[in-house]
Formats: C-alpha cells, structure tokens, sequence
C-alpha cells in the first residue's frame, strides 16, 4: 500500500478505537465529535426466524443527538457497557477520500443493577457481539464517521438499550 | 402512615377483595404448573403470523407450555400445526426456528417433514409416509397409517396471525374468543395481508402476567418520558378500558401527539386503513397477549412463561404487506422509536417488569400486590387488571387474593371454569 494510504488506514483504526473509548465512558458529546455532519446510524439484525433483515434502531445526526441529549429524561438501566472492538480490515479509496473499515464487537454489560444488584453488581455478563460497518470522510488527515451499521447477531435482547452501541 | 411494622405490612389492605392480589399469584410453583395445564394448554395462542412462512412447506417452530410445536404450509396453502416430536423415539422433528421443507435433508427427501434419527418421513398434513424398513422390522404388526403426527387446532386469524390451542375440542371457538375484543381493530388489520418486519424476544426473570398487567395498565405513564409528553392531556385521560368477556381488555383510542416528543413526527400519513391519523388502539388478551396498533406499527407481544419467576417475551411489528421500500422503512422507524429494544419505551418497560420480578421470587414472604384505582374505567383505572384476576380465579379454581382457597366456594352459583 502506497505510504499515505497505510497512514490513512491507521487514521481510521485510532478512530474507531477512540469511539470505542467515549462510547464505554458515555462521553456522547465526543463521540459524535468523531461525525461527521451528514452521519448517519442504525443498529441492524438479520432475523432467522422471520427470515428478515431488520433495522432496530436509526437516524440522522441530528436525531441521536437528540437521542442522548434527553437520555437524562429516561429511565435506564444504569449498568455500564464495555465494549471490546477488534478492527478486521480497513479500505482506503483511491482517491483517499473516503474509507470503509469492519471491525468485529463484543459489548460486555458490568452490572451495576443487574436483577438484583446486591448479587449482581460487580459481574460482567456477555450483553451483544456483532460488527461495525463503519464508513468514513478523510479529511485534513482526520477521519470522521459517514455511516456506522451496527450489525447484531442477536435476537434476544433482554432488557435491551436506551444507550447507542 | 410512617413506615409500618411487619403485622401492619402484613394486613389486609382497606380495599375490596378485587381490589388486590396475593402475590403468590407471581411466585408460586404450584400455581405456575396449574396455570400451563389449567390456561395454557386450554386457550388460543397466537405462535406466528403467516407472513412468516409465505410459501408452501414453509415453516415456523414453536412451543406452548413447554410442548414443541411445527407449524408448516402446506401445498394446498394450508397452515397446519403439529406436536414438533417424532412418534418414533420422541425426537425432536425440526430444531431449527424456520426454514423449508423444500430442501432435502441429510436423512431424508425434499417436501418431507424427515426426522434425523432414523428416517422416518412425514408430509405436509402430518401423514408419516415413509418408516425405514418398515416390513423388516414391523411385519403386519405397526404400519406408516399409524404412525402420523399428533395434529393441532390451528387458525389463521385476526391480521393473519396463526393460532394454536393444544386442546383438540377448545371449549370456546377463536372466533367466540378473541371476536369481540378485537372489533375496534378489525376492519384496520384484516384490510389487506399484513407482514412481519420486526422480530426479537426478551427472557426476563419475572412472571409471566407481571408483564401482562403492564401492558394492561396504563398508570406507569410516570416512567415513560414520553408518554407524558406526547400524552397527557384531556383525551388521554378520558380513554376508557373496556373490560370484555373471558378475561380480555381493550383500551380505548385517543390521539397522539408524536411531535410532542423532540424529533418524533406524526404517523398520520402511513395510518393502517380505516384508522383516523394517529390513532392508538391496545387489546390486550387473557392470559398474556398483547395487540398494539399505534397508527403506523402494529406491536404483537406473546408471552412463553418459563417458571413462575422467568418468561419470554416475543414482540413482533408488523406492516402492510404491499408497502413500497419507503413506507416500510418509516412504519420500522415509527416501531422503533418506542418499541424497539433500542426504542424509548420497551427498555422501561422491561425494567419495571424486571423489578417487580426481584421482589417475587418464589418463597419471598407473600405479601398483597393493589390494582384498586378506580377513575370511572378511564386511562389511570386499574380495572384491567381487575378483570383478568377475577377470569385467572375461575380458570384456575383459586382465590387470587387467598390462591390456597378455592374460588368456586366463594362464588357459588357461578362456573369455575369460566370457558364453560
Ligand atoms: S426417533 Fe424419529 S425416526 Fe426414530
Ligand atoms: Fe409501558
């Protein structure tokens, strides 16, 4: 790979990283700090029982701003997600413009409530696994989230999640 | 009154005998396995809806109190349903949730139902066509005619969802059943095909009717955001519950102000036909569920109970079959936005269930569990759960506020079992 696109494929990689770390401390401002303005996110499932690809959660920029912006206003289960991102590969345009990356998740749940939390509390319990499929706006030698598809392998949900993933 | 001492905890509330539950109800072992051959191996339940298995050998599994059930299209079209259990050895005919029959299996030929084990092959209608070795091992004495599968009732019905009763002579017909309930919806679901877009389940550690209460009763508006701002106001506190016969609710429609809610839109433009804009609809069925049509979406929920402290959920969202890529995509966003797993709504929901679940684990000490609001049988009124306890005590033959004591002996005169 031609040396500037190796520099851009790590350019991507330290930012998915770097959501990974704001996404896990709810620091929601700085992650969408990594969007662009015309980002766009959605949480996806394929569905074996319905045979159907389905969507379970998208939006516009401006409609998960608004999403985390009135988390205060919700109930919500108060254990922390942790996540553990394992970027798989990067693909820089030609034109170094743009590039896609696949990155494989693992989100863990460190219960804090849990069913109960004088038992609970302190446990990590797998929550979801999946991959980002995360496009990207190379610019000034930043990368800025486009798109981010988060596609879950899972059907069961439990108590699911007022928190993006 | 101050925090109270253990007698006081303990007594009897100064609310009519209706008025409040044993929560027992919730915790119990006995009362659980009475509940599945007592209500759930007895009534309709809505396993699947048809837009699931859309062309023939098509197929679906499932389970009602604890049987395994294949439900399969036949090439008559017909949707059958049948005990998931080879009448060999008892194997497990199917194991995955949905597929083909089309396709041949390692074991067996295509457009059979063919058990892995050893062979044995079953068509569409449940006929076994085909033994291995039959004669050689057989002779005269067992043939492939006596061996077809265990068939159930199975109705496709009410939006074309697929109902099954596990009891071969259901006392009360589905029609007679669920018929009047979903009146106020019928002209909206059984329009045109409807179909399936959404699907995910939740197992929580709760009774399965704790779920059902929530979703028969409206008073825990306070924990949802948004209902508070996208509701309350005087329409929505004059929506009536409308109690029906055999245990069933529905909650009666005002509209909905979406835009309420920052950054959510007004469902009027993709409403489900013959419903004015906006409008919100809730049946909610005896013995856990629930059909929620707001505007745009039409939730389904099924409830699985799994032990008196563990039930499954399944939650479905459904549109109109011939929904250009467009609208589909806005009745999902619309479903999503309260509904999903990720919505603002089902994570509350869930929440609250789950609680109320921690407080009733089995051998935590009973104590009473009040639905007495009375508000003229509008929106904050608990009679919805008032109706569904007084149908479980004839199902169930006890008291719900005393589930030890019979509830024939203390409505004589009147049936225990109220299908009868
Ligand atoms: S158990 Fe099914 S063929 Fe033997
Ligand atoms: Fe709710």
């Amino acid at each position: 790979m031609h040396k500037n696109g190796h520099d851009a494929a790590s350019v991507v990689r330290d930012t998915i990283y770097r959501a990974t770390m704001a996404l896990d401390d709810q620091k929601w401002e700085d992650w969408l700090d990594l969007c662009d303005e015309n980002f766009h996110y959605k949480i996806t499932a394929f569905s074996p029982e319905i045979n159907k690809d389905m969507i379970y959660l998208q939006g516009q920029r401006k409609e998960v701003e608004t999403l985390v912006r009135l988390l205060p206003k919700h109930n919500t289960d108060h254990s922390p997600l942790r996540r553990h991102t394992s970027v798989y590969t990067v693909d820089v345009a030609d034109d170094m413009s743009t590039a896609s990356a696949v990155s494989s998740f693992v989100i863990y749940q460190n219960m804090l409530d849990g069913v109960n939390s004088h038992l609970d509390s302190g446990e990590s319990r797998l929550f979801l696994i999946g991959k980002y499929h995360d496009t990207f706006k190379l610019e000034d030698g930043k990368a800025k989230f486009v798109k981010r598809e988060v596609r879950l392998d899972n059907r069961r949900l439990d108590k699911g999640s007022h928190w993006p993933l | 009154m101050p925090a109270r001492n253990h007698s006081q905890w303990l007594a009897k509330p100064k609310l009519e005998g209706g008025e409040w539950i044993d929560s027992r109800v919730y915790s119990d072992q006995n009362v659980f396995d009475d509940e599945m051959e007592r209500i759930f191996k007895k009534v309709w339940i809505p396993v699947c809806h048809e837009s699931e298995l859309p062309k023939p050998y098509d197929f679906r599994t499932t389970s009602i109190a604890g049987e395994p059930i294949i439900i399969a299209r036949g090439p008559d079209n017909e949707v059958r349903a049948f005990l998931n259990v080879c009448p060999h050895r008892g194997m497990l005919l199917e194991r995955r949730p949905s597929g083909s029959f089309l396709e041949g299996q390692p074991s067996g030929n295509p457009k059979r139902i063919t058990c892995m084990f050893h062979a044995w092959q079953f068509d569409m209608k449940g006929s076994c066509v085909y033994v291995a070795r039959e004669k050689e091992g057989y002779q005269d004495r067992l043939c492939k005619e006596d061996v077809g599968l265990r068939r159930l009732r199975c109705e496709v019905k009410f939006g074309g969802f697929v109902w099954v009763s596990l009891d071969d002579n259901p006392k009360i017909s589905l029609e007679d059943w669920a018929g009047e309930p979903f009146d106020c919806l019928r002209k909206s679901i059984d329009a045109e095909p409807l179909e399936v877009f959404h699907y995910h389940k939740a197992i929580i550690d709760t009774n399965y009717k704790l779920w059902h209460d929530t979703n028969s009763e409206f008073y825990h508006d306070f924990m949802h955001y948004h209902n508070r701002v996208t509701g309350f106001n005087d329409a929505y506190f004059a929506r009536k519950n409308f109690a029906f016969k055999h245990g069933h609710v529905v909650v009666g429609t005002f509209e909905v102000n979406y835009e309420n809610y920052e950054g959510f839109e007004s469902r009027g433009a993709l409403s489900f036909p013959h419903l004015p804009p906006n409008q919100w609809y809730m049946v909610d069925l005896f013995p856990g569920m629930n059909f929620n049509l707001r505007g745009s979406a039409l939730r389904c929920d099924v409830v699985t109970p799994l032990g008196p402290d563990k039930v499954m959920i399944e939650f479905r969202g459904l549109g109109l079959k011939r929904d250009t890529p467009e609208e589909r995509e806005t009745r999902i966003n619309h479903h999503n936005s309260i509904w999903g797993p990720f919505g603002r709504n089902l994570h509350e929901d869930l929440i609250g269930v789950a609680g109320q679940g921690t407080t009733m684990r089995p051998h935590t000490e009973p104590r009473q569990i009040l639905h007495g609001r009375h508000e003229n049988q509008t929106i904050h009124d608990e009679i919805g759960m008032r109706h569904y306890y007084d149908e479980w005590g004839r199902w169930m033959d006890r008291l719900p506020n005393d589930p030890d004591q019979p509830w024939h002996e203390r409505n004589p005169g009147e049936s225990a079992e109220a299908a009868e």
